[in-house]
This record gives structure tokens, sequence and C-alpha cells, in this order.
């Protein structure tokens, strides 16, 4: 009769020797030698089976460590992904600054022209120094885009700072809020104006309500609502809700959404991977992220945080 | 004597738009400003527009729906897109809807100035079509 039983005590050479015929308790338990010297001693019991537990721990653990940096790798894409989808909004944001620019300098050259020629006007010199102040302010307007953009998505360790909550909300509503506009979608904001501020890391979890704010704006599409609201909800929680009064998630679907590669998108309109990689990044931050949805009605995604880490 | 083009400049970007009207009539080109595609359809149902040029991402109208109403109008003014945004899609909507060219921003007045005068020959040639067909033989 052969039986067996595994001891995981990791960092010490345990070894499981398994000898046909022999009971449980007969079976012997190797501890603290080498490995070699236990497959011998094994081998010589006439074992079936040799299994060292140490070299099944190191390999959990290599296996462990490699899904972590596959992980960072997901979150990274998935960062630059979300980024995709705004794109275009981005290029167009950038494009007309570098237009005015352009316009500018043309109009200056123009300017320039009837300088050569005759005394200084100085309504024309008032016009000249307009163009230039107008230059400075657009190069600002594209600095702020494209500074934005690094920033989001530099790969960063995550990192607690105390973070103000509603103004890392606000700045990515304000990105959104441009694109849904267009479609003469609203976003309505109900700030808990005294919320803590919040041990988070930042980057990350603006990811997250990214994620969050683009699936709210795809979901309304046109002349829809989305509400994005902060509460604190406990004496060492906080929540934030994203809301949108569109299509709505059905029943059944409701139990997949944070499934990786689940979309109901058209093909090439999202990845699948966006709430899931979300919930593990809440999930890394000590939070808590769940739906819940109307089909035609509503669909409410609610974030919750820990103020402070609790020490593990 | 040369023939002035009338130009509508339909841009949401309030700067952007007066300075392009600006450089337009510093190349004697008749320019003149709609901040949307709702005013920019008034002036085209009162007055002879000869070319629009047209934004593409706008709050609604869409710069694809102001066409879409131009064409409703029945307004013979040749359409130039001039947008910042670089979407295939939308420029083979524009285009489709009977859009004369596309451009992307930010692209010099030179180079404007000629789509508009290529956009004038165009509606020129269109309306002695239909006037040859209008006439009997």
């Amino acid at each position: 009769m052969l039986g067996f039983g595994l001891s995981t005590r990791y960092g010490q050479a345990v070894h499981l020797v398994l000898v046909p015929g022999l009971a449980v308790s007969a079976c012997l338990t190797l501890v603290g030698e080498s490995v070699a010297s236990a497959a011998v001693t094994a081998l010589g019991l006439g074992a079936a089976v040799f299994m060292s537990s140490l070299l099944l721990c190191r390999k959990i653990d290599a296996a462990s460590e490699e899904k972590c940096q596959l992980d960072e790798q997901l979150i990274q894409s998935q960062k630059l992904a979300a980024m995709g989808e705004l794109s275009s909004g981005i290029a167009h944001e950038i494009n007309t600054p570098l237009a005015i620019i352009s316009q500018e300098s043309e109009w200056l050259r123009y300017l320039l022209k009837s300088l050569t020629t005759a005394p200084i006007d100085p309504d024309k010199a008032k016009e000249f120094a307009e163009s230039l102040d107008q230059i400075s302010l657009q190069v600002e307007r594209c600095r702020e885009i494209t500074h934005g953009m690094l920033n989001f998505a530099r790969k960063r360790d995550a990192v607690l700072q105390d973070t103000d909550i509603n103004q890392l909300l606000e700045d990515m509503v304000l990105w959104v809020e441009k694109e849904v506009q267009r479609n003469n979608c609203a976003i309505h904001r109900a700030y808990d104006p005294k919320l803590p501020l919040v041990a988070t890391d930042s980057p990350l979890l603006r990811q997250v309500v990214l994620n969050l704010l683009n699936n709210a704006a795809q979901a309304v599409e046109r002349d829809g609502e989305i509400t994005v609201a902060t509460t604190r909800t406990g004496s060492n929680a906080v929540s934030i809700e994203v809301r949108d009064n569109g299509c709505g998630i059905p029943k059944e679907n409701l139990d997949k959404i944070f499934n990786p590669f689940f979309t109901t998108k058209a093909p090439g309109k999202g990845t699948g991977l966006g709430l899931s990689i979300s919930l593990s990044i809440v999930a890394r931050l000590g939070g808590a992220l769940t739906a819940s949805s109307q089909p035609g009605e509503f669909t409410s995604f609610v974030l919750s945080l820990p103020i402070r880490r609790s020490a593990t | 004597m040369l023939e002035t083009i009338k130009t509508l400049v339909v841009d949401d970007d309030e700067r952007f738009a007066s300075n392009m009207v600006k450089l337009l009539r510093t190349q004697d080109i008749d320019a003149s400003v709609a901040p949307n595609g709702a005013v920019a359809l008034e002036i085209l149902a009162r007055e002879a527009i000869d070319v629009v040029l047209l934004d593409m991402k706008m709050p609604a109208p869409s710069g694809v729906e102001t066409m879409r109403r131009i064409r409703d109008l029945g307004s013979t003014a040749q359409v130039i897109f001039l947008t910042g945004h670089a979407s295939v899609d939308e420029a083979l909507a524009g285009l489709n809807l009977g859009a004369f060219d596309y451009v992307l921003k930010p692209a010099s007045t030179e180079m404007i100035v000629g789509k508009i005068k290529l956009a004038y020959a165009k509606k020129q040639k269109l309306s002695r079509k239909e006037t040859e067909k209008g006439d009997p033989a």
C-alpha cells in the first residue's frame, strides 16, 4: 500500500520517501539531509517515488515570481491600451495648439513685412505681442498633455503616498470629459469635500479610474450621463463610485465582467482586460471593486479603498 | 477681374478660427467664421458660400453630421475637412458624403489656399454643367 504526505516546511530540506508496501506511518522523513544523500537513502530502501519538497518549493517560488513579472507586463500593456483608446482625442488636442502656433508665426511674418516698409504702428506692435503670448500659451497647452501622458505611461513600483482622491478623480474626469462632450454627454461630480487623504499608489489608481470612466463613456455613447462620487464609508475606508445611465450589463454577464478577455465590445474595440487588471490593481491597493447594473437603466462600479493600510 | 472666393471657416476653437480668417484675407480670400455646425448651416442657408473649411471634432452637430446637413440643404459649397483628428474611418465618412478633401492640422496657409482654389474651380465647373443642362439646345 502506498501512502504519502507532503511537508512544505520551506527553507529546510524535507524529503518524502515513498516505499511500495509500506504504510504511511512507516514512510521515512529525512529531515536536513541534502537532496543527493536523501535520494540515495530512498533508492536504497526501494523507494518508488522520491520527491524533494525543497525542490518543489523552489519551483513554486520561481513560477510565482514569473507570474508577478507577467502581471506587471500585463498592467503596463493595459495602461498603454487604455491610452490608445484616447489617442485620437489626444492627437486632436495636440494638433490644434500646434496649428495655432503655426498660424501665429505666419501672422508674425506677415506683420514683419509691413514693419520693414513703414514706421512701427502701435496697433501692429500690440498684435505682435499678442501673437507671441499665444505661442507660449499653446506650447503650454501641449506640454500639459504630453507630460500628463508620460506620467500615466511611466512604469513605477507601487508606492503608497497620501493622495487627494477628489483631485485625482477630477484630473481623470477632465481628460475624459473633452471626449464625451462631443457626444453631448455630461459628467456630474459628487465629491465629498471632507474626504481624508488616502495612502495609495496614485498612478495605479489613475489607471483604474480611467478604465472605469472609459467604460462608462462607451456605455452611454450619445446624450448620456456619468456621475462620479466619493464618500467616506467607515473609520478606515473611502469609496469611489462611477455610475452611468447607459445600456447596462445583462445579469448573465455581471459575474463575468472581471474575467480576463471577457468583452462584449466589437472586435478591435477593447482588449477585455481592463476590468480584470483593474480588479487586480485594486486588490494590490488593499481595496475592493464591485459592480451592479440594471440593463437599460444604469451601471455602477464602486471602488473601496482603505485610508491606511494595516501592517501585514 | 479675379473673383473673390467666399469661404466659411467652421471651428469651435475661437483662436484657430479667427487666425484662419485673418490669414485667408491676406491672400484675398473673403473669409468668415462659424463657431459650430448649427451656425454654419444658418449662414449657408442665407449666403452664397463657395468653400467651407470644416472641423471634424466639434460638439453636436459633429463635422460629419454638419457635412450631411449641408448636402441635405442642397448647398453647392465645396467642403474641405480641416481637422486635428486623424481617424481614417471619419475621413472616409466625410469623403463618401461628398467632401472635396481632408486636410490634417497643422497645415500651412499656402497649402490650404491651394486646396480652396481647387475646390472653387470644381464648384465653378459643376455650376457650368448645371447651367448647360438647363439651357435649351
